[in-house]
């Protein structure tokens, strides 16, 4: 177990040093610099600007800084707002993203999940294709359509929520669902299709030859391992999570990571990008490890493979 | 009723698929008298699996039971409410699968596997069904029993599984073991092993066994009566030595090839009948081995043969008084 | 047992007794068309897409409209209004209709074709009223009280006197004024054309990568997949985002940062595909029979890989398409004045409160489509791998 989680640590730390290299020379393939919108910069201020943010030093050596920079958990400051550091500006946005993030998580799997299970149980009847019919809109319609149509709906014209903001609690309605929709209604299909074909497994027959209980047949030998795929999925939830929040929170207004990345973009704010991005790359790792460990917890064939591997 | 263990009336099941109906059994009939070992035969697809999965109504989709009863200690399988019903099965009557990889969840300890079983059915505490599983595992030869309880089934081998499936099955005392192919997953000397392990504990235990077999050598060598199943119907049933010594139906004697010998110690795989078996959604109106039949007549296209015969019974138009002399084939042998 | 006739005792030859040879088995190919094309929703799906591919390119040559040409004058007119019939007192009657979100007013024809904005009195700011004259009569426009109301001289207010599809523009027009429906067809046709061919390029890219480390195996194989492993990690979006940021935003750029992004799971399931194929017999001797690699990658390998390639890549399409118009709404797809569907929503956002119908169009569309193609995905899935349900 200790030596799988220092090869997943150690592949991650790859990974990060994969995105930074290549965020910053991204970054740096830009045409003209970060300065080049502002025209009306003198030549002298120019200079003194890069010569401030180390820009005059020759590619490479920027690339070393800003590595040391990052191992030191410091995103640089931003080039637009003086004075304003990225680690700032992400600390601003975050608990509102992670609030909206992780309440979206828990809508995924809290309706997602039991959708599948109704809906695998009642195979072809109703109740099963009402909830794929359902589902199926879920998918297909795109997170910015729901959150555009509910807030001219449920805010413009009925009113029962505010039209942006989380000031008031009935505002992360909206949010919470344009962001989680598409998710639980993925969440919901996959949770289906696993436990019908966990229900053909022999080891249920073996477990109803055994003459344990609907219930416990269900609970304890059918649902355990039917989850085990949607456990799988969680990582690229939560990594879709982050990047729907950039429209949702653009289109609520909400103070988030995600607003700010897209103003950052509009602005053309380049070590904001950089930082928010690496910043990204690096929550969706921890989140995908996380969902992995529980993954080896929960399926104990892993375990085994993973450790001798 | 007391010289019958399990007494099954008229069986018919069908399965019902985007092709139509097909009719997995067709009325079959048959007993299970105390500590005997009732060995059912047939070629893959003759409906064995299925006769002994709706005694238990253990169907997977779509499988439903159209007729018949199948009585078991007084009470009728295939009417008894589903709670009664789950009482008996792991209880009264343990089941055994062919395949040992697929039977046991992967994701639960054999030990706990054994373990819920015990708890189902008995009064008992946890501890108490723990030393009981141990207990269990030590009858069916499993070494270090004790330790063993907590490893996952990918941690065994495959005889070693299904070993667990035989705890499993036996953990509260069946009157009745219904062992579908217990052997057919394993490798030769495994087979034996686990077969000398589930006559022994037959005896011992003085259960009745419903023994699922393609192994002709198997049969010989384990079973007291011989049902031979085809296309859903029982072709012939008879004791053992009966059927070996003078098997009644052209389907039965195709099975064991040409000439049977008791004494040969090797195994004996079902011979490969030219032809392939009926094909169930559009069951023949006539024998539905009349296709593949050296000895078929334009009877035998038109009416579904009866079984003749009384201990010893066989399906098949010869046995009619009117019929042409076949050689051997005529009588059905009390 | 006497019912019996003597002649049924006839043996039967052994021709009679074989039943009929089952009729020849339909091929994959014939069992996987009827398949498709006996689920419903995938054949609408099919006739929808074609439908709407042929509208995208085809439909805009049959518009007096293009989807850059701007009249301030006719901006934001709705597809369909309340008409009001005035008339000058010389016995000429004119049809209007009010505007309600810009207090314009528009003379229609009796068909609802949109003839002009009209010009009226000067504007009485603090009165919030404004006069117009038709000949003899005058007709106030009142907008002091919403929702704003046309009032006759005698200050009695003026009833609708029916309502009108809008005939000149069918879909109304945007806030330039544009043609709403051939910006709807320009931007399918941009949103199609992305969708394709970053799908292609997807494609290409993951047959190779993936062809080439399951056909060559081993080391090279690891070290591939390695990588794949390591690129699955990375949020896709936020590079498609970054390499929209270096490239700037442009049709051309989208389509190489979607297509350089997304073809992971193509190459894993190529490669899946191809190892477990290479273990069978056939490849085996066509590769002893000296066949080159690429011969066996594309006549053997290839061929019979193709049912969850084709799966795949229908679901890559409306991802494809998702992620062009998620580009376009947060604007850093296409630039103005092109339109594909996720620009259209957006702009439409910014007017969503006056005019929440041109919101209708552009999410209706797009999610329509992506409608199709799941069905389609779904029932392609369904008749090729009917394992995968
Ligand atoms: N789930 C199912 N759906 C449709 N038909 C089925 C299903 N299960 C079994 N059948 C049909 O029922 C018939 C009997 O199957 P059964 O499993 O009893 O055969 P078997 O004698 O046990 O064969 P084997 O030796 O292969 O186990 C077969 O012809 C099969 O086509
Ligand atoms: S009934 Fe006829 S076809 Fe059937 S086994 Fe007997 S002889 Fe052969
Ligand atoms: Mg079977």
């Amino acid at each position: 177990m200790l030596g799988y989680l220092a090869q997943r640590l150690g592949m991650m730390a790859v990974t990060l040093f994969a995105i930074v290299t290549l965020t910053f020379f991204l970054m740096h393939a830009v045409p003209g610099g970060p300065f080049v919108s502002e025209r009306m910069l003198a030549p002298e201020i120019a200079a003194a600007l890069n010569a401030k943010y180390g820009l005059d030093l020759p590619v490479w050596q920027q690339y070393l800084n800003y590595l040391g920079r990052i191992a030191s958990f410091d995103l640089g400051p931003s080039f637009k707002y003086p004075g304003v550091s990225i680690n700032s500006m992400i600390a601003a946005g975050l608990p509102t993203t992670l609030r909206t993030g992780l309440l979206a998580v828990i809508c995924v799997v809290a309706l997602g999940v039991p959708l599948g299970i109704v809906a695998a149980l009642n195979r072809n009847r109703w109740p099963d294709t009402f909830v794929m019919f359902v589902a199926t809109l879920g998918v297909a319609i795109p997170s910015y359509v729901i959150a555009t149509v509910t807030l001219y709906l449920f805010a413009l014209r009925l009113g029962w929520v505010p039209t942006f903001g989380l000031d008031d609690w009935r505002g992360y309605f909206l949010p919470v669902f344009a962001l989680s929709g598409f998710w639980i209604s993925f969440v919901a299909r996959l949770t289906r299709s696993s436990l019908l074909e966990t229900l053909q497994q022999d080891y249920m027959t073996t477990a109803r030859a055994k003459g344990l209980r609907p219930g416990q047949v269900l609970f304890k030998h059918g649902l355990r391992n039917s989850l085990l795929p949607v456990v799988t999925v969680l990582g690229p939830v939560v990594a879709n999570l982050v990047t729907g929040s950039f429209v949702i929170e653009q289109i609520f207004a909400l103070p988030g990571i995600g607003r700010q990345f897209v103003l950052s973009i509009t602005n053309r704010d380049y070590t904001a990008i950089m930082g928010i991005t690496i910043f990204y790359a690096a929550i969706l790792m921890v989140m995908i490890l996380i969902v992995d460990l529980l993954y080896v917890w929960l399926d104990p064939r892993i375990k085994l493979t993973k450790a001798t591997a | 009723m007391s010289e019958t263990v399990l007494s099954v009336r008229d069986l018919s099941t069908s399965f019902f698929t985007p092709r139509g109906e097909v009719q997995a059994v067709r009325g079959v009939s048959f007993d299970v008298r105390p500590g005997e070992i009732l060995g059912l035969v047939g070629e893959s697809g003759s409906g064995k699996s299925i006769t002994c999965m709706s005694v238990l109504r253990l169907l997977k989709a779509g499988g439903r039971i159209k007729s018949g009863t199948a009585t078991f200690e007084g009470q009728d399988l295939l009417s008894l409410d589903e709670d009664a019903l789950s009482d008996l099965r792991g209880n009264r009557i343990g089941v055994i699968f062919q395949d040992p990889m697929t039977a046991l969840n992967p994701t639960i300890t054999v030990g706990e596997q054994v373990i819920e079983t015990i708890l189902r059915h008995r009064r008992a505490s946890r501890a108490e069904a723990r030393a009981r599983a141990i207990e269990l595992f030590e009858l069916v030869r499993i070494p270090s029993a004790a330790t063993r309880l907590k490893s996952y089934p990918h941690e065994f081998s495959g005889g070693m599984r299904q070993r667990v499936m035989i705890a499993i099955a036996l953990a509260c005392d069946p009157q009745l073991l219904i062992a579908d192919e217990p052997t057919t997953a394993l490798d030769v000397t495994i087979q034996r092993q686990i077969l000398a392990l589930l006559k022994d504990l037959q005896q011992r235990l003085a259960m009745s066994v419903i023994l699922i077999t393609h192994d002709l050598g198997v049969i010989a060598e384990t079973a007291d009566r011989v049902l031979v199943l085809y296309g859903g119907l029982i072709m012939e049933t008879a004791p053992v030595r009966d059927l070996f010594a003078r098997p009644a139906h052209p389907y039965t004697l195709g099975l064991l090839g040409a000439v049977p010998d008791l004494r040969d110690d090797t195994h004996r795989r079902l011979t490969p009948i030219p032809g392939s078996p009926p094909d169930m959604a559009a069951p023949p109106p006539g024998c539905p081995f009349a296709p593949r039949c050296p000895h078929a007549m334009r009877q035998c296209l038109d009416a579904l043969p009866p079984l003749f015969g009384t201990a010893h019974q066989s399906r098949c138009w010869l046995h009619h008084p009117e019929a042409p002399k076949v050689a051997g084939l005529n009588e059905v042998a009390a | 047992m006497t019912d019996i006739a003597p002649n049924a005792w006839e043996k039967l030859p052994p021709e009679a007794t074989a039943s009929a040879p089952p009729p020849p088995a339909p091929t994959f190919g014939q069992e996987a068309r009827r398949r498709l094309w006996a689920n419903k929703p995938a054949v609408i799906s099919i006739v929808f897409i074609v439908a709407l591919v042929l509208a995208a390119f085809i439909g805009p040559f049959f518009s007096p409209y293009t989807y850059y040409k701007q009249d301030l004058k006719l901006a934001n007119i709705p597809p369909a209004f309340e008409t009001y019939t005035v008339s000058d007192g010389a016995g000429e009657t004119t049809r209007i209709f009010l505007n309600a979100s810009n207090f314009n007013i528009y003379e229609v024809d009796g068909q609802g074709h949109v003839l002009g904005l009209l010009r009226g009195g000067r504007k009485d700011l603090i009165q919030k009223s404004q006069p117009f004259t038709f000949g003899d009569t005058e007709v106030t426009l009142d907008y002091s009280r919403l929702p704003a109301r046309l009032l006759a001289a005698d200050g009695s207010e003026i009833r609708p006197s029916g309502w009108s599809w809008n005939r000149t523009y069918l879909f109304g027009t945007d806030q330039l004024g544009r043609d709403i429906l051939v910006r709807q067809l320009y931007g399918a046709q941009i949103s199609l054309t992305v969708a394709f061919v970053a799908t292609l390029v997807n494609f290409f890219i993951g047959v190779f990568y993936g062809g080439i480390a399951g056909y060559l195996g081993g080391k090279v194989d690891a070290v591939m997949m390695r990588i794949v492993e390591i690129i699955s990690t990375i949020p896709l979006t936020l590079y498609v985002v970054l390499l929209m940021v270096v490239f700037d935003s442009g049709l051309l750029s989208i389509i190489v940062a979607i297509g350089s992004v997304f073809w992971v799971d193509m190459a894993r399931i190529v490669r899946g595909q191809i190892l477990s194929l290479k273990s069978q017999d056939y490849i085996a001797a066509a590769r002893t029979m000296g066949a080159s690699p690429a011969r066996i990658l594309t006549k053997h390998l290839l061929p019979n890989a193709i049912g969850p390639i084709i799966v795949t890549l229908t679901m890559l399409i409306p991802s494809a398409i998702f992620i062009e118009s998620f580009m376009s709404f947060i604007g850093l797809g296409v630039t103005p004045p092109l339109a594909s569907w996720g620009s259209l929503t957006s702009e439409a956002v910014e007017t969503l409160r006056a005019y929440p119908h041109q919101l209708f169009f552009p999410a209706a569309a797009i999610s329509l489509t992506m409608f199709a193609f799941n069905f389609l995905g779904d029932g392609l899935r369904d008749a090729l791998d009917p394992r995968m349900r």
